[in-house]
Formats: structure tokens, sequence, C-alpha cells
């Protein structure tokens, strides 16, 4: 699938501008990153593409069909080809990680089956299969409140893995992990999209990390894009420009994009 | 200078409040005439009754049992079909969770009135729907316990992370699967413990539903009392006091099994599963039918337009029968009973917990509270009448016992659940414990304590309409006497006031405990 992104800008009703002009597009297989100071707009961007939030402008089309802008059950349509992983995983702490992947088979089941979680016996078969993937079969019982922050994050890619996903977006995947936790995060997805071909779109603090496993980079910067290119294509003074500290938006404006 | 400002003004803080809150209760204690030298007086009166009751009458025992059996089915059936509707319905008040604002106004507002009137009430108004028995007994029992579930179920929804429920909406997923799959997991401890709590205040409140002509032991209760013959009434609390005994121990295991402190195996649990769904089914499927037959059209129609139409002269009456005089009563006598329930309360939850005594003792106060509670509060109102006679002052005695029962065990609870190291770390540097005690466990306890507090008067105010019934002041008696007259306008006016005045404290309350 190809993401297009059109000139897609955001302003919230306090009138703080998250993005101003964004225009790129991702074909499918490609591994992107996205890089960029603080209050840039890079979650703002994700939580757009992944359907929480609608852009004031602009559109964005998944294989030139229009994804912004939608409501209700044609917006869950498109919503179900998109998986997202989180900084904070977002995942049912009470809940065992075995239920959490399962929790992925619901936008495909009806109302009632969904209710009351009756995923079958061929969805369990493929959650066990992806949480064996992951390295974490042994923990399938466990509750994740008692997992280490990168096995929780191992059972969120379970979990988006288990929507077979066109796009897998990755939001600082690894910001709350220890460096070598985060590598190893990271070689799991690169894994992932070398055995797969899954699209993968990361947004991360981490440059060195960015450098090193994605195979482009787009450099956001007061919510518009001034770099588009091959990793080793990222020169120091780019990077000193897009991480200028004097330009960038002040920091309470990213809490404001959480919203 | 800055600093100066501040201290200057948390002086006046400090003192304006304790003084404020003395003068209130002063002058509250002076309106519903609390009269401490009568009440010494006459203090022998206290225990006559109870001499009256003992030995209790065991050979009466066994015609207790089937009522016994209603009280238990209309407090079980009606608990679980209450819970039921409120884990179905609560989504729908959550904030924040992208249903539409208007089902969650409408919810909130039902849930509001309904939780105006205490289950008596309820249980009142359903007689004239259903018939006298068990069937409006259980539908009340049911009303009662949707209205607060629903409430605290949609509170916990709206505190509890929203974060696997986005993660749940951005993969596709519809909101109220979402919710069942995202949140419900995380709240569902905590809602199964306040479904047992419900249980266990179901029962005390289903053993007096009998008075109303709503089914159950209460009928009995009632009968034996007018009949002066206190034996039978000693065995009647005696039975009272078992079925609370068991229904207590029995929801703390299960408690403890929910928060996963106890562990039980996979066939056990099964087994525990059936016999719960068994209890369910027995006391449902036994329950009467409601009766129609005295229910008219006429009736109906009566009482809907008396709603309806309220009696404004007496509503907005000055006059010591006004409602104005009836409801300031009211707020009195549960604000003097809270306060003197919690007072009490305090050093007994210190006693209560195995934390701070030897286990023999705490076992003896948890029975000592047991007891206590297990009194359907009517029987108190009956006890205090011969000592202070009908009035408010009878009203605040009665309040402040049935308060010690509930306020101690949540404060036991609140002690129990306490971090004791900061108070470790304090006595470690060497300090003293009593100062160490001031310093890292009273600030713990004082946020807690006050919003148990604060949840108690709340009861209390709805409560104390029920005081009515032994004539023990407030806004009851006027209200039961009204519906049983079939005086709808004035019985209309009468819930009005209680509506607004619980929605009044509900926002005084919900400032100052976030004020905490």
């Amino acid at each position: 699938m190809n993401l297009q992104i059109q000139h897609i800008a955001k302003e919230f009703h306090n009138g703080t501008k998250a993005l101003a002009d964004v225009d790129f597009s991702v074909s499918q297989g490609e591994f992107v990153s996205v890089i960029g100071p603080s209050g840039a707009g890079k979650t703002t961007l994700f939580r757009i593409l992944n359907g929480m939030m609608d852009c004031t402008r602009g559109q964005v089309l998944l294989d030139d069909k229009r994804f912004h802008s939608l409501k209700g059950r044609k917006k869950r349509e498109l919503q179900k080809s998109i998986a997202t992983i989180y900084q904070d995983f977002c995942l049912v702490e009470n809940s065992t990680c075995l239920k959490n992947v399962l929790t992925a088979g619901l936008p495909d089941m009806g109302f009632f089956q969904g209710v009351f979680g009756l995923y079958g016996k061929s969805r369990k078969k493929e959650a066990l299969k992806l949480l064996d993937r992951v390295g974490l079969l042994e923990k399938a019982d466990e509750p994740v409140k008692n997992l280490s922050g990168g096995q929780k994050q191992r059972v969120a890619i379970a979990r988006a893995l288990m929507r077979h996903p066109a796009i897998l977006l990755a939001d600082e995947p690894v910001a709350s992990l220890d460096p070598v936790t985060g590598r190893q995060i990271l070689g799991l997805l690169k894994s992932i999209h070398e055995a797969d071909g899954v699209t993968i779109l990361m947004n991360s603090h981490n440059l060195d990390f960015s450098k090193e496993f994605s195979e482009r980079l787009i450099g956001l910067k007061n919510g518009e894009v001034v770099f588009d290119g091959k990793a080793a294509d990222l020169t120091d003074s780019i990077t000193r420009q897009i991480y200028n500290k004097k330009d960038t938006m002040p920091e309470n404006k990213r809490g404001v994009a959480y919203e | 200078m800055n600093d100066n400002k501040t201290s200057k003004y948390s002086f006046v803080i400090q003192f304006a409040v304790p003084v404020s809150f003395l003068i209130l209760f002063f002058l509250a204690a002076n309106f519903t005439g609390c009269d401490l030298v009568t009440f010494w007086k006459r203090r022998s009166h206290l225990t006559d009754l109870v001499v009256d009751m003992i030995p209790p009458d065991f050979s009466y025992i066994q015609k207790i049992l089937l009522p016994l059996f209603y009280t238990i089915q209309m407090s079980v059936t009606g608990t679980v079909l209450g819970t039921f509707f409120a884990l179905v319905l609560s989504p729908f008040g959550a904030a924040n969770l992208e249903f539409p604002a208007v089902m969650r106004r409408i919810l909130r507002i039902v849930i509001q009135i309904l939780r105006s009137f205490p289950a008596l009430i309820l249980a009142l108004t359903a007689t004239f729907l259903f018939g006298l028995g068990t069937f409006a007994g259980t539908f009340a029992i049911t009303l009662y316990t949707f209205a607060i579930m629903t409430k605290l179920t949609y509170e916990d929804a709206s505190a509890a992370g929203k974060k696997a429920y986005q993660a749940l909406r951005a993969m596709g997923t519809s909101k109220y699967t979402a919710y069942i799959h995202g949140i419900l997991p995380e709240i569902i401890p905590g809602f199964l413990t306040n479904a047992l709590y419900l249980l266990e205040t179901n029962v005390r409140h289903s053993s007096i539903l009998g008075y109303v002509g709503a089914g159950g032991i209460g009928l009995l209760l009632n009968e034996k009392i007018s009949w002066l013959e206190y034996d039978k009434v000693g065995a009647i609390l005696l039975m009272l006091f078992l079925t609370v005994c068991v229904i207590e121990y029995f929801s703390r295991y299960l408690a403890a099994l929910i928060r996963k402190e106890r562990m039980i195996k996979k066939e056990q649990a099964r087994l525990l599963l059936l016999f719960l769904a068994a209890l369910f089914l027995i006391c449902t499927f036994t329950l009467s039918p409601p009766d129609f037959s005295r229910t008219s059209p006429q009736t109906l129609r009566n009482m809907f337009a008396g709603f309806l139409h309220p009696d404004w002269s007496f509503f907005f009456s000055a006059k010591k029968d006004g409602l104005g005089y009836l409801l300031l009563e009211t707020v009195c006598i549960a604000f003097i009973g809270t306060v003197i329930g919690a007072i009490v309360s305090a050093p007994l939850a210190f006693l209560n917990t195995k934390r701070f005594v030897p286990a023999p003792v705490s076992v003896f106060f948890n029975l000592v509270i047991m007891a206590i509670r297990s009194v359907p509060f009517l029987v108190y109102g009956l006890v205090f009448i011969r000592i202070s006679g009908p009035g408010a002052f009878t009203g605040v005695l009665t309040l402040a016992v049935c308060s010690i029962g509930l306020l101690t065990k949540r404060f036991t609870e609140a002690l129990d659940a306490l971090d004791l190291r900061p108070y470790h770390a304090l006595l470690a540097m060497g300090g003293r414990p009593l100062p160490a005690i001031c310093h890292s466990v009273l600030p713990q306890l004082k946020p807690v304590f006050t919003s148990i507090i604060l949840y108690r008067f709340d009861v209390n105010i709805r409560e104390a309409s029920v005081l009515g019934l032994v004539g023990a002041g407030g806004i009851g008696a006027p209200l039961i006497f009204s519906m049983n007259q079939y005086a709808w306008e004035k019985a209309g006016a009468i819930m009005l006031g209680l509506i607004l005045l619980v929605w009044v404290i509900d926002m005084v309350s919900e400032k100052t405990g976030a004020g905490n």
C-alpha cells in the first residue's frame, strides 16, 4: 500500500499550529524514520495517520483512497489496515499477554462476539504464534503489568502484527526503554520489516537509531518537512539545522499535541 | 515578602476552618435538640430493651427462616441485576469515551434522581406499581444498586487510563468493544469489590423493606416490635447477625480472590462460579411474581400527576412544617450524626486492624462492629426513642450509631493500605514514635479519612429520610405519610426537595473533595 500525505496542516482549537505543511509519500515496503526536535509535530502527524485525529487542511491518501475526515464505520474500515505501536505501549495492564494480542482481532469481529471476546481457535493459535515470534510464548498467561518495558513493547508488536498491517506506525517505540533493550526492539522491527515486507513509519528522538535502522529519513521542523532522503545524505549541517534549538516551538506545545 | 503573605493566609485558614466548623456543629446540635443531660439521665433505658431480648426465643427461629430467605433473595437478585445493568450502561456515562453527550447527560440525571432516595422509599414507590411482596423489594434493590454502581463505575472509567482504549480505537475497533476490552479489565477488580460491598449493604437494607410491605423479614420485625415480643425480636436480630457474618466473611474471601491475594485451583474456581450462578438462579426463579391486582391505572395516573405538579405552597413554605425547615433539619441530623460517628470510629478503626493491635483484640472488635452493623437501624431508632423521645435528637443518635459500622470498616481499610515506610524512616533517624506518627501517618490519612467522611455524610443525608419510619425527625415521616395517604402533590414536592438537596450536597462535597 502506498501512503500519500499531501500538504496537511493541523491547527488546534486553542490556535496552536502543530503542523504547517507536511507533504511526502511512502511506498510499499519502505522503512522510514521521521526525525525532529520536540514540538516539531511528529506525534501529531502519527495521530493523523492512525486516524485518531483529523487534519485541518490537506489530505491523506491510502492507495488513492481518502483517509482523512472520515467518520464512524468508513474510518474504522481504513484504520484496520494500519497498526500502531506506542512509546508507552498502550496495553491493557490487567489482561494477560495473550488477551492483549487477541484484542487486535476485535475490529474484524461482530458486535456480540467482540463484546464477549469470542475470538475462536484460529485467532488464538495465531496470537500464540506471534507471541512465539517476539519471544514471549512462555509469558502468554502472565498479566502485562508484571512485564518489563521491553517485554511490553514486544507484546505491543505482536498485537500490531496480528492485524497484518499494510503500514506499521511506530510512535517513539524505544523512547521509554534503555538503549540495549531499545536496540533489541528496533532489531525485531527491522527483522519483521525484512521478512514480511511490511511498511514501517517510525518516529524517533534517537537520531543514531534512526540512521542505523531505517533506509530513509524525513526531518520535521516547526511542522514542515525540511529534509527527505537517505540516511547517508544527512550531513552534520542539516542535522544542526533540524535540531537548532532557536527556532523550535516551546516545550509545552508538545503536551497539547498529545491531548 | 511573598512567604509572609502565604503564611498569614494559611494561619487564617488553619484557624478559620476549625472554628467555623465548631460553630456550625454547635448551631446544628442546638437545632436538632441534642440534649446530653437528658441522655445521661435516661441512660438506663439504653439497656432495658436489650435485656428484654435476652434470651432470644430460639423456638421461633424456624419461623424466621423463610422470611430470612426472602430477604437474602431480594438482596442477591437485586444486587446481581443492578450490577449487571450498571456494567452494561456505565460506559455511556463516562467522560472522554466519545459517546454522545446527550446520552451521558440523560444517564447522569437518571442516576442522580435515583440516588436521592434510600432503598426503602424506592420500595414504597414500587409497592404501588407491583403490589406488596418481594418483587417490589427486589425491584427497589435493583434500582438502588444500579444507581450506585453506575455512578461508581463511570467515575472509575473516566479516571482509568485511556491509552489502551485509544490504541484499540486506532486499529478500527468500535467504541463499545474497545471499552469492554481496553478499559473494563483495568477497573473490573474495583467494580467487583464494590458490588460485594453493596451486596452486604443490601442485606441490611432489605431487612427493613418489610416495613412498607415489600417482603422479607422486616414484616416480622415490625410485627414483633409492635406486639412487644422482644424475645422474638432478639431471635430475629440474632439470625440477621449470623447472616451478615456469613456474607461478610464470604465477600471478604471473594474480594481476596479478586485482588489475587489468595489463589485457588482452576477446578475450585469453576465450582465456586457454579455455586454463585446456582445461588443467583435459585434466588431469582423463586421470586414471587408481581401482584398487579391492587394496581389501578387511576392510582398511577394520580401518582404521576402528583409528581408532575408538586405542592408549591408546601415547597416554598418557610414555616416549621414547611419543606425548607424539614430539609434543614435533615441536613443537621446527618451532619451531627456523621461527626459523632466519625469521632467514635477513628479510634475503633485502630483497634480493628491487625497492624496496630494483637490479633485477638482485632478479631473481637471485628465482631463487635459487625454486630453493630447487622442490626437494622430502625431497631436503634426504637432504642433511642425511649431515651430522647420522638424528634431530631433520636435521629442524630441513630445515624451516629449506624455510621460507626461503615466508617470503621472504611477507616480500617485505609489503615491497612497505609504505607508505613515513611514512619519507619523517621524512627530510623531517631525520632520519637508519637511525633513520627503525626508527621508520617496522619498526613497520609487525612485526605482518605476526609473523603470517607464526606461520602458517609452524603449517604446519611439520604438515609436520614428513612428515620421518619420511627418518628425520629427530618423529612422522612412527612414523605412516608404523604405516600401512604396518596397525597402525591406533597410527596412530589418532598421528593423534588430531596433531589435538589442531594444534588447541592454532591456539588459541595465534590468541590471540597477536589480541594484535598
